[in-house]
């Protein structure tokens, strides 16, 4: 009884914190500190400290700024421009034509950023103007580029796996190895819904572009092949077990410098910007990453996550059932919190529930990532909204229901990752068994 | 007010100082890497590499909160107006400031305690403590000065900084840039 009443008083303190405002690092302090004053006698601050100053200083956490520098660093090169030039010519014959630059696109810069909304300013920055030029339906245009969009946090190099993996310990470049194919899949399907509805509404869609001979593609392409190059040297570094993800990501930051030196965008000024940027995102990240350490701390002490867990282990519910009660809890979670909140606040109490309901753990990761994806494009908070709410100037409702059908094709996803959990597993698997 | 003017400079020096930390990383991890394909073990450059990591997380809190870096849900905050609008803001930096000084203290604590005993880190770099972890109590009260000065601010002026642009997201540090 005692322990459910003080359950109730630390939930309250959590929603009061976050609901009101306070920014969520230290809204996830204060609940923390909450929890260890109601449930132990042990002193807190001290133990907050230690906790947080081991997670602030791990090696693993490196990665984080560094990818998101070198992310930072190719925004401010001329790549939108360069992958809207390269892309177009190849995508004019398919059903929904220039529509799939902007999957495509996405997911191109999703494997040098591991932000949603920067994607989407990167895409849609050339992209939407262009293809409105055109007269692609206006709802398509937008729909599929804040669906594409989530791409950026699937397909590594993803901040959002990174935080996931520093939180539960779990290896990084196991977690980029599990994002890849479902990230592509994903792109797949958005690909599919947008071939599917032009072929089923003809009427609205624009005559293709003027043809463009086969060299004259490839020369508007060549500007794309230092960026692919870059991708393909982080990851297959990663994938190939040459470098760790930090290692990676350094090398990752060489490659942005050099590109954008080579495209004449690197001066004193976007260099400073880049990493200025970079030390801003970082910090917030680490703070709330700090916060959920000495949360997860703190749990462990209320004895909530593992009542939890029992309490699940004794409704006896299959694993399928666990996760469809999962994915309904993230997505309504995801409505009012960002993604990397959501993962650390929720992975503080769920861990132990979802190792003993016998998940595979970078498995779950991915899973993870695809629901917090939804959030993105959910009202009342969906950053790809905002950004796109930015960007056109369309209300936010009117955007949301835009990307309502790739919304369910990120469903389909959840469904594909669930039935066949090799689509995540099997390349960490194959890559890990090899000598 | 000269004090703020002082803080935004502070508060930019310490930005400036999270970036240099980060290209530290950066050409730490590039040492290390370069070093393995020599074949030569330099010690303690992970280490450093995370101590580097603590120092930039911490020295650039102040800096991104006063770009209006770090995330909150501003749900009900954004739909409330004038007076209300206003009592909310000041809970929230008054909050932010109790714990911000409470995380300081304790930063500062744990220094004094790794300096009076000594101690020294597990790994190969045998770097005494209290140096590597100055910068997180450092930066922590710098952190706690600045939400405690936006919170005096807000208080005694009865303004507050508007920031309906709900664009403050992970990862979104290109977007929002206001300060620097």
């Amino acid at each position: 009884m005692e322990q459910l009443l003080l359950t109730g008083v630390f939930l309250t303190v959590l929603f009061a914190l976050l609901g009101s405002g306070v920014w969520v690092g230290i809204s996830l302090i204060g609940v923390a500190l909450c929890g260890m004053e109601l449930f132990t006698s042990r002193p807190a601050g001290d133990a907050m400290v230690t906790t947080m100053w081991a997670q602030a200083s791990s090696w693993t956490l490196t990665a984080l700024p560094l990818f998101i520098w070198m992310g930072e660093i190719l925004f401010r090169t001329r790549l939108s421009e360069n992958l809207f030039r390269g892309l177009a010519p190849w995508m004019r014959s398919l059903p929904g034509g220039l529509l799939h630059v902007n999957v495509l696109g996405c997911a191109i810069f999703a494997a040098i950023s591991g932000s949603s909304a920067a994607t989407v300013v990167t895409v849609g920055k050339m992209a939407i103007p262009e293809l409105q030029r055109r007269r692609y339906p206006e709802r398509l245009i937008i729909g599929s580029l804040a669906g594409a969009g989530t791409l950026g946090l699937l397909i590594p190099p993803s901040i959002i796996l990174i935080v996931y993996g520093v939180t539960v310990n779990q290896s990084i470049d196991q977690l980029f190895m599990a994002g890849v194919f479902p990230g592509m899949m994903l792109a797949v399907l958005f690909m599919g819904y947008i071939a599917f509805w032009s072929l089923t509404h003809r009427d609205q869609m624009p005559p293709p572009d003027a043809r463009v001979s086969f060299w004259r593609r490839l020369g508007e392409s060549t500007q794309l092949i230092p960026v692919l190059l870059l991708i393909l040297a982080v990851l297959g570094s990663i994938y190939f077990g040459f470098a760790t993800a930090t290692e990676a990501a350094a090398l990752g930051v060489v490659g942005a410098l050099v590109i954008s030196a080579a495209q004449k965008s690197l001066n004193w000024k976007s260099f400073k910007e880049s990493l200025m940027g970079a030390a801003v995102t970082s910090a917030m990240i680490a703070l709330i990453l700090a916060g959920a350490a000495f949360l997860t701390l703190a749990m462990g002490f209320t004895q909530l996550p593992r009542n939890l867990a029992g309490w699940i282990g004794s409704l006896e519910l299959t694993p399928l059932m666990l996760i469809v009660a999962l994915t309904v809890f993230y997505i309504i979670l995801g409505c009012f919190l960002d993604g990397i909140s959501a993962v650390v606040l929720t992975m503080a109490v769920i861990e132990p529930m979802v190792q003993q309901a016998g998940f595979d753990m970078i498995w779950f990761g991915i899973y993870l990532v695809i629901v917090v994806e939804m959030a993105q494009i959910t009202p009342p908070i969906g950053f790809n909204l905002f950004v796109l709410q930015g960007m056109t100037g369309h209300d936010m409702g009117y955007i949301a229901r835009a990307a309502l059908p790739l919304f369910c094709m990120m469903i389909l996803a959840v469904v594909l990752v669930v039935a066949f959990p090799e689509i995540a597993t099997w390349l960490p698997e194959t890559l890990r068994s090899r000598p | 007010m000269v004090l703020t003017r002082f803080l935004d400079v502070l508060f930019r020096a310490c930005g400036a100082v999270a970036a240099v930390c980060l290209v530290a990383i950066a050409v730490l991890v590039l040492t290390s890497i370069l070093g393995r394909l020599l074949g030569v073990y330099i010690a303690g450059l992970n280490a450093y590499a995370g101590y580097m990591m603590a120092a930039s997380s911490f020295f650039a809190l102040a800096y991104a909160f006063r770009r209006g870096g770090h995330i909150r849900v501003n749900l009900l905050l954004t739909r409330l107006r004038g007076k209300a609008r206003w009592a909310l803001e000041v809970w929230c930096l008054g909050v932010a400031s109790g714990l911000t000084v409470y995380l300081a203290w304790f930063c500062i604590r744990m220094v004094s305690v790794s300096l009076d005993f000594g101690d020294v880190s597990e790994g190969p770099d045998a770097t005494p403590l209290w140096i590597a972890q100055l910068p997180m109590a450092i930066g922590s009260t710098i952190f706690a000065l600045c939400l405690i000065e936006s919170f005096l601010v807000a208080l005694l002026t009865g303004r507050v900084e508007q920031d309906d642009g709900e664009s403050v997201g992970p990862g979104h540090g290109p977007d929002n840039g206001q300060g620097a």
